[in-house]
């Protein structure tokens, strides 16, 4: 969407909150500061100021029409954090207009929104419908401009919109009480696929995915969900992705749970915007398993036990395993937690002699904490990785840690500042601390934001 | 006189199709757009006061929306699935947090005040992600392939 445009719907989706009969506003005033030394490049002083804002405007004239607006705006005040050398940027994350139905869970939605009913996860500039039909199917569409993001070659850019001019999704589901749901997805983004130019063009921006998802859960005890997506762009129908994961419950106080994936990379990169590092031409393959046991001890104790394998077929193996216990008081005035994980990456394959990635075998821990006393919230967050052996990327820096503390003031229900000051080693910087200050607000009606 | 009769035709097949269409709609009430009740920090566990229901909408047992570590981990499925019942409790700025598109900050500076939330590249991630994006680079496309990934641009060129 071209900024003119934007400006335009922005304005008029900004003056229809004059409807609304319950309107919030919130936001988040974030101001950071932090100081680079890193061998190389000059010393550098960042103070980037953020601004996110948003709003709620519900009951638009009638009980079921809405308003939802969200974005950020950012500038620097000295020198430039940016990666594209700009010192000030901001977008609109969405905002569109909601009409949301009293029967059959049907919906319309239509501006800037994201689609996530179908296979991906989209932004989109268009219309979005969806309802439940009778006998428990379920049918969800939408169509519109996808929203365009930047690549990394400029030159590209035009390509890149050109390729993707149009983009719809839509899924038929099928549902039945205790039993689970079956749904077909298809999504398509662009309709001028890089090999039916007229001059080929090297990246394929667009993509035709076909999706197939399930969730198995006759009772509280049992749950299986999962999904497969095929890249149906050429002739040939090929496996994008498997992701399937099983939920058992033992009892009311342990849950274990088992994952299983595989991606095959060059059906499921399609589409890429960043083909350098999600190469389209890669037949490759990422398999997966891993499981985690659940034991809530009491009301207030948690424990998690978990695993991970991975296996990339150019790469080799890592298996990363390990647990957390987290504590969370009655009243939520306390929460914290202590975890641990060993990862190992012993056994992969030296591809390049000067980087030898086996060396980043490591241990982690992870100690956090938060405590609210009266109008005061303070919390801690410190992570320590520790790597087996020395290799060229650590220049000598085996622990690698962050600490940040944070102390916050809730002034009334709606209104809170805070401070943090984080500290930390790293390959990149052997000494970092950083500052930020944060306002955060909320004026009107809304209970929703999962604070 | 012929082409007037084509548009009546083809108006009377519209109406029909939207009646037919309107038929097929079911006539349950939609789900509670808000929660009544409002929930405070941490992750609720839905079927602790939901014992033995099946969600409304969602047709599916409360116990399938416990927010328990894996959840936490694997939400996509219940997103993709139920977006009415995660919308009763959490705005869609909740959801923006992370899955912004574009965002200027990475999620876990953003909320570096609440430890208790999930949020990914917690610590120093650059030195981890040379592990984790060449063991699995299919996690890093979910947020980064198509999107948000002009600080990767900055050295994958």
């Amino acid at each position: 969407m071209k900024p003119r445009t934007q400006v335009v719907l922005l304005a008029t989706l900004m003056t229809a909150t004059a409807w609304g009969q319950e309107v919030s506003l919130y936001g988040t005033t974030m101001a950071q500061m932090w100081k680079q030394e890193t061998p190389g490049f000059d010393k550098n002083t960042f103070t980037p100021a953020t601004q996110y804002l948003g709003i709620d405007a519900t009951k638009l004239g009638t009980d079921n029409l809405s308003l939802h607006l969200f974005g950020w705006g950012r500038t620097d005040l000295s020198d430039v954090s940016n990666f594209d050398g700009s010192k000030s940027g901001g977008y609109l994350n969405y905002g569109y207009l909601q009409y949301r139905f009293d029967q059959a869970n049907a919906e319309i939605k239509a501006g800037r929104f994201t689609a996530n009913q179908a296979t991906g996860f989209e932004q989109v500039d268009g219309v979005s419908v969806r309802t439940d039909l009778r006998g428990g199917f379920s049918i969800s569409a939408f169509g519109g401009k996808p929203v365009y993001y930047k690549t990394v070659d400029p030159r590209n850019q035009a390509d890149y919109e050109f390729q993707r001019d149009f983009i719809m999704g839509t899924r038929l589901a099928w549902r039945m009480p205790k039993v689970g749901e079956i749904g077909l997805s298809y999504l398509q983004d662009g309709t001028k696929a890089a090999k039916d130019l007229d001059i080929p063009s090297p990246v394929d921006y667009t993509r035709k995915m076909l999706g197939a998802d399930f969730h198995i859960a006759p009772a509280s005890a049992f749950d299986l969900r999962g999904r497969t997506v095929f890249n149906v762009a050429n002739e040939r129908t090929n496996t994008a992705e498997h992701d399937y994961t099983a939920t058992v419950k033992v009892g009311d106080q342990v849950t274990v749970t088992g994952n299983y994936a595989v991606r095959n990379f060059n059906y499921y990169f399609a589409g890429t915007n960043l083909p350098s590092l999600f190469r389209q031409d890669e037949n490759d393959q990422f398999r997966g398993f891993g499981g985690s046991i659940t034991w809530n001890a009491s009301t207030v104790v948690q424990l998690v036990g978990d695993y991970r394998h991975m296996h990339r077929e150019t790469f080799g193996d890592v298996n990363r395993a390990g647990g957390e216990i987290r504590w969370t008081a009655s009243d939520k005035t306390f929460l914290g937690g202590v975890g641990g994980h060993w990862v190992n990456a012993a056994n992969t394959k030296f591809v390049d002699p000067a980087t030898p990635y086996r060396s980043l075998s490591h241990k982690e821990a992870r100690v956090w904490a938060m405590v609210t006393q009266g109008k005061l919230i303070a919390s801690l967050d410190a992570i320590l990785q520790r790597y087996d052996s020395e290799n060229p990327y650590l220049v000598g820096v085996r622990n690698v840690y962050e600490v940040v503390g944070s102390l916050g003031y809730q002034a009334t229900t709606n209104v809170k500042v805070s401070g943090d000051i984080s500290y930390g080693s790293t390959p990149v910087a052997r000494h970092e601390t950083r500052g930020l200050l944060r306002a955060e607000y909320r004026f009107g009606f809304a209970k929703k934001g999962g604070r | 006189m012929a082409r007037k009769s084509i548009l009546q035709i083809v108006g009377i097949a519209l109406g029909l199709c939207v009646l037919t269409a309107c038929s097929l709609i079911s006539p349950e009430a939609s789900f509670a757009a808000t929660h009544p009740q409002e929930l405070g920090a941490g992750r609720p566990i839905c079927s602790e006061c939901h014992s033995n229901d099946v969600a409304k909408g969602a047709l599916k047992p409360y116990a399938s929306f416990d927010h328990t570590p894996t959840f936490v981990k694997d939400h996509r499925f219940q997103a993709n699935q139920d977006a009415n019942t995660c919308a009763s409790c959490h705005a869609q700025s909740f959801c923006a947090d992370c899955h912004g598109g574009k965002v200027p900050m990475k999620p876990a500076t953003r909320l570096s005040d609440r430890p208790d939330r999930a949020t990914p590249h917690r610590g120093d991630f650059m030195t981890q992600h040379r592990i984790e994006g060449k063991m699995d680079p299919s996690s890093c496309y979910a947020c980064h392939g198509r999107a948000n990934n002009e600080k990767c641009a900055a050295c994958h060129r």
